[in-house]
């Protein structure tokens, strides 16, 4: 007996050693190509969808993996909105008329040229095929689509829309006309054609089950160059040990993850990004139910809930009491003057006695005034998923302190969503992201879908066509203050994100001014793998550096590339210097023919 | 006449469950369509009714739902599991490319721990009371009684970080390319290591002292004292006599707990990055996934079935007694 159990141990130690050796040797004979890999999510969170602009789930990552084989007009980078697929563009005085003057070294994936059709092509193809983007709905906005000439498109607006260049230029990715005039219901078209763009990259595998992306280069890609030949996206079940044991070259964390980043603080061999996750967690209120239907009673809520206890007993400080009016700090759209609601209970406790919330029956919770619509006790539920059931405790335990049970209960999305919907709730905790863009506050797609209020309905439309930045600025900052002042949500925290990575494999990891594409908070923004034009020493970054190699061109004391050309108009000189340095401040001069 | 009706019974039981397997995803709260505006999401999409509808249109959960019943019927009579609404494919497709690897881990490990744990349990049992069985008892035991998730961890820890031998991440190497069709099977065999021993590890216990109590119960009974009587060596009795009835609850807990293995493989997919079902449930649970929830429901069904089947056949021939009743 005792001679089974060790053979049987003898055999099974000898295939394991055999397979980590054969492994290893195959693993070595497959990293001639420079190869970045990233961690794409953990368990159950890897798989974003096949990356056609159809297929992808309807979520941050899966519309940052689709965006690395399919361009948009424009793009944004560190600083702001960049060109793409369009060199420049110009606008009507109504705001209502877009020219864009398209890239005419732009290919497909399978060769053939990209032309204005297409870009008349794609938006009249999601107007016929109307949801089938589920991402966004672009088509509402435009009115028609005219090609000037092969290299020049007018689009037409119903109404001017004030975040054009963002939420649609920015965001819709181009089809080209030839593979998709044929193709009937794009939400099952799955061939390889599907995923033929103008993008950085092409895909050479996906595997919905194993949450794992495989692209190569595009080394013909209009726009810059490549500076990785593969980039592979991968299903780890701990991002840290996955960084740690060199599975992935580059992780990001999230919020209490800090304590994970702390680690890396001191090793050497990584180098740590951090940037804005423009999230926010905050508890929703049924504006239609008593008593949270009495502003007041929010407001005394709201002194009742200490939000700096959260952010360091959940987060452990890896983020930061919010913004009572929503938008995010780092955003340009971010207002500083909301009402903060400093933690106080004296104060909560005067607004319920003055409310008439007593305590009558002496047992430590206020009870609900004599004819009002409840009796008894102050009591009520409050809904989160399991993921903020900490934070609910803390606020459960803060809101006993002022006289008010609550009962905290813990369920899944879809059930919290259809309470949402029916307005059947008093209370619920939940987050969502892209608060670096005013379009995440119309009402009722927003979470606060209880709030009624027509001169927020009205301030939110003058905003959406306001074309004056600072006007619009100052439209969206009342629509702060209302929140902030009538809290038909309250707002909670907005949690910090870190990138960490290896920079021997690749150090050009960023974070997007207000959010890739309309507003995601990832660092994975296909200007990662590229040195663009104006980058002249072709390191993935645009600086000072860039400044000198161009200047040492320009006096013949370098060879010329093509990558120091930054306006693209065929020579060096200090017109590109120019360009570079505004490049640097942020400030780049759209090109323009 | 017998046999109509068992066919009848089989035939009843089917409808009831596939019945509930359409009516029960459809009781919860929320729809299939909540998944856009999920906050676990970075960025939500932005979800106007107009795109709703349009959505709940285009997946037909806009019709009546006896229509919807009826269409979910006569697409299972066609072999037609439906589309897969968060996964945007077909049901089938989404599930058999989870559960190939979960049949391999699932199998895997079953083929080491069910054979292991017997072994183990009839040597115990054997020795009852002598040092060897209260040795195997206490450490089987004492191993086996670390949750799964524990367990798996402290084996990453140790022989995926500390001694480097095993990769602690996924089914296979991504972009690898093989020198030889070995190669690929290697390297699968290479990451299955960790995940299967984790499942070996926690599920052994139970066959262990099942087979223990089972061969200790038998040990008692008459038959063997009479086979001792009769003069045979300890050896044939312990093969022909003992374990050979010992090992019939076994088959009956093996295939009992087929179902809750295939879907209890969560924990470890979720420690090692394995691809498998036990995630795919819960996404489909979370997301209101009801063609892929109706699927999956479906799978598990046939699965319970077939193993149970397969228990059915083994018992006739390890207790021929079974048949002739």
């Amino acid at each position: 007996m005792k001679k089974t159990v060790l053979i049987l141990a003898v055999l099974l130690c000898s295939v394991a050693f055999s397979a980590s050796v054969l492994a290893e040797n195959d693993r070595v004979a497959a990293t001639s190509d420079k190869t970045v890999r990233m961690a794409g999510g953990t368990p159950g969170g890897s798989d974003w969808g096949y990356p056609s602009p159809f297929t992808f789930y309807p979520r941050g990552p899966g519309y940052a993996r689709m965006s690395l084989l399919f361009d948009t007009l424009t793009w944004k980078d560190a600083n702001g909105v960049i060109p793409a697929l369009a060199d420049g563009w110009k606008v009507s005085d109504d705001g209502k008329d877009w020219t864009f003057y398209l890239d005419r070294n732009a290919r497909w994936h399978d060769g053939t040229s990209f032309t204005a059709d297409d870009v008349k092509f794609t938006f009249e193809y999601m107007k016929d095929h109307k949801g089938g983007f589920k991402w966004f709905d672009a088509t509402s906005y435009i009115d028609s689509v005219d090609v000037v000439d092969a290299h020049t498109v007018v689009i037409h607006l119903s109404d001017p829309v004030a975040s054009f260049l963002v939420d649609i230029a920015g965001n819709v990715p181009m089809l080209p006309e030839h593979i998709w005039k044929d193709v009937s219901d794009p939400l099952t078209f799955k061939d390889d054609d599907a995923v033929i763009g103008t993008g950085p990259m092409k895909l050479v595998d996906y595997d919905s089950a194993t949450g794992v992306y495989q692209y190569e280069a595009n080394h013909d890609y209009y726009d810059g160059k490549l500076l990785v030949d593969k980039f592979i996206s991968r299903e780890v079940s701990d991002t840290a040990s996955a960084l740690q044991t060199g599975d992935v070259d580059e992780v990001s964390f999230w919020g209490s993850e800090i304590t994970a980043v702390q680690t890396f603080e001191s090793d050497p061999d990584f180098e740590i990004k951090a940037g804005p996750s423009f999230w926010v967690l905050q508890t929703i209120f049924n504006c239609e139910k008593y008593p949270n239907n009495d502003r007041e009673f929010r407001q005394a809520i709201a002194y009742g809930i200490d939000r700096d206890k959260i952010v360091s007993q959940v987060l452990h400080d890896g983020g930061e009491p919010a913004n009572t009016g929503i938008m995010h700090p780092d955003s340009i759209w971010y207002n500083p003057d909301c009402t903060a609601y400093e933690y106080d209970t004296d104060t909560a406790d005067e607004i319920l006695d003055s409310l008439g919330f007593v305590d009558t029956d002496g047992n430590g919770i206020r009870n609900y005034p004599d004819g009002a619509e409840r009796s008894g006790d102050i009591t009520f539920d409050l809904y989160t998923t399991g993921k903020y059931n900490r934070e609910a405790e803390l606020i459960q335990a803060d809101l006993a302190t002022i006289g008010i049970k609550i009962n905290v209960k813990t369920s899944d999305w879809g059930t919290i969503d259809g309470y949402l919907r029916s307005a059947n709730f008093d209370m619920v905790i939940s987050g969502h992201g892209g608060i670096a863009n005013p379009q995440i506050m119309r009402i009722p797609d927003w979470p606060a879908s209880t709030y009624q209020n027509s001169e927020y309905d009205s301030t939110y439309a003058a905003q959406e066509v306001e074309m004056d930045l600072d006007t619009r600025k100052e439209l969206v900052n009342q629509l702060q203050e209302m929140v902030a002042d009538d809290l038909p949500v309250y707002t909670l925290y907005h949690p910090y994100m870190w990138c960490v990575y290896d920079p021997k494999v690749l150090d050009t990891w960023f974070y997007t001014r207000d959010g890739v594409s309309i507003g995601i908070p990832l660092e994975l923004n296909k200007l990662v793998f590229l040195a663009r034009y104006g980058d002249a020493n072709e390191n993935g970054k645009i600086n000072m550096q860039d400044v000198t190699k161009i200047e040492r061109m320009i006096l013949e004391l370098d060879d010329e590339t093509d990558m120091a050309d930054a306006n693209q108009n065929g020579k060096i000189n200090m017109q590109d210097v120019t360009h570079v340095e505004l490049t640097i401040l942020g400030r780049a001069p759209i090109r323009t023919r | 006449m017998h046999q109509i009706n068992k066919l009848v019974y089989y035939f009843a039981i089917l409808l009831i469950i596939l019945s509930i397997n359409f009516f029960l995803p459809r009781v919860m709260p929320g729809d299939p369509l909540s998944y856009l505006s999920d906050p676990g999401a970075d960025m939500p999409a932005r979800m106007t009714e107009e795109k709703r509808e349009l959505l709940l249109e285009y997946y037909g959960l806009d019709k009546p739902i006896s229509e919807q019943y009826i269409s979910y019927m006569v697409g299972i009579i066609h072999g037609d599991l439906g589309w897969s609404i968060y996964y945007g494919a077909p049901v089938l497709e989404v599930i058999l490319g989870r559960l190939k690897w979960t049949l391999l881990l699932v199998g895997t490990s079953t083929a080491i721990h069910v054979p292991l744990g017997i072994l183990l349990g009839a040597t115990s049992a054997w020795a009852r009371g002598k040092k060897k069985d209260t040795g195997l008892l206490i450490s089987i035991l004492s191993i086996s009684s670390f949750p799964s998730f524990f367990l798996g961890i402290l084996l990453v820890i140790f022989f995926g970080i500390k001694l480097d031998l095993f990769p602690i991440n996924g089914a296979q190497t991504a972009f690898a390319t093989y020198s030889s069709p070995f190669g690929k099977i290697f390297d699968i065999l290479h990451h299955l290591v960790l995940p299967a021993t984790t499942l070996v590890i926690s599920h052994i216990g139970g066959t262990y002292l099942l087979m223990r109590n089972s061969m200790l119960g038998v040990l008692g009974e008459d038959y063997i004292m009479t086979a001792r009587a009769k003069g045979l060596s300890e050896q044939y009795i312990l093969h022909r006599h003992a374990l050979m009835n010992a090992l019939l609850p076994i088959v009956t807990m093996t295939a009992m707990t087929v179902g809750f293995l295939i879907m209890g493989t969560i924990f470890v997919e979720t420690v090692f990055a394995y691809p498998g079902i036990g995630n795919l449930l819960y996404n489909a649970v979370l997301y209101r996934d009801y063609p892929l929830l109706q699927g999956i429901f479906l799978f598990m069904t046939i699965a319970i079935v077939g193993a149970n089947f397969i228990a059915d056949t083994i018992y006739v021939r390890l207790d021929p007694r079974v048949k002739n009743e």
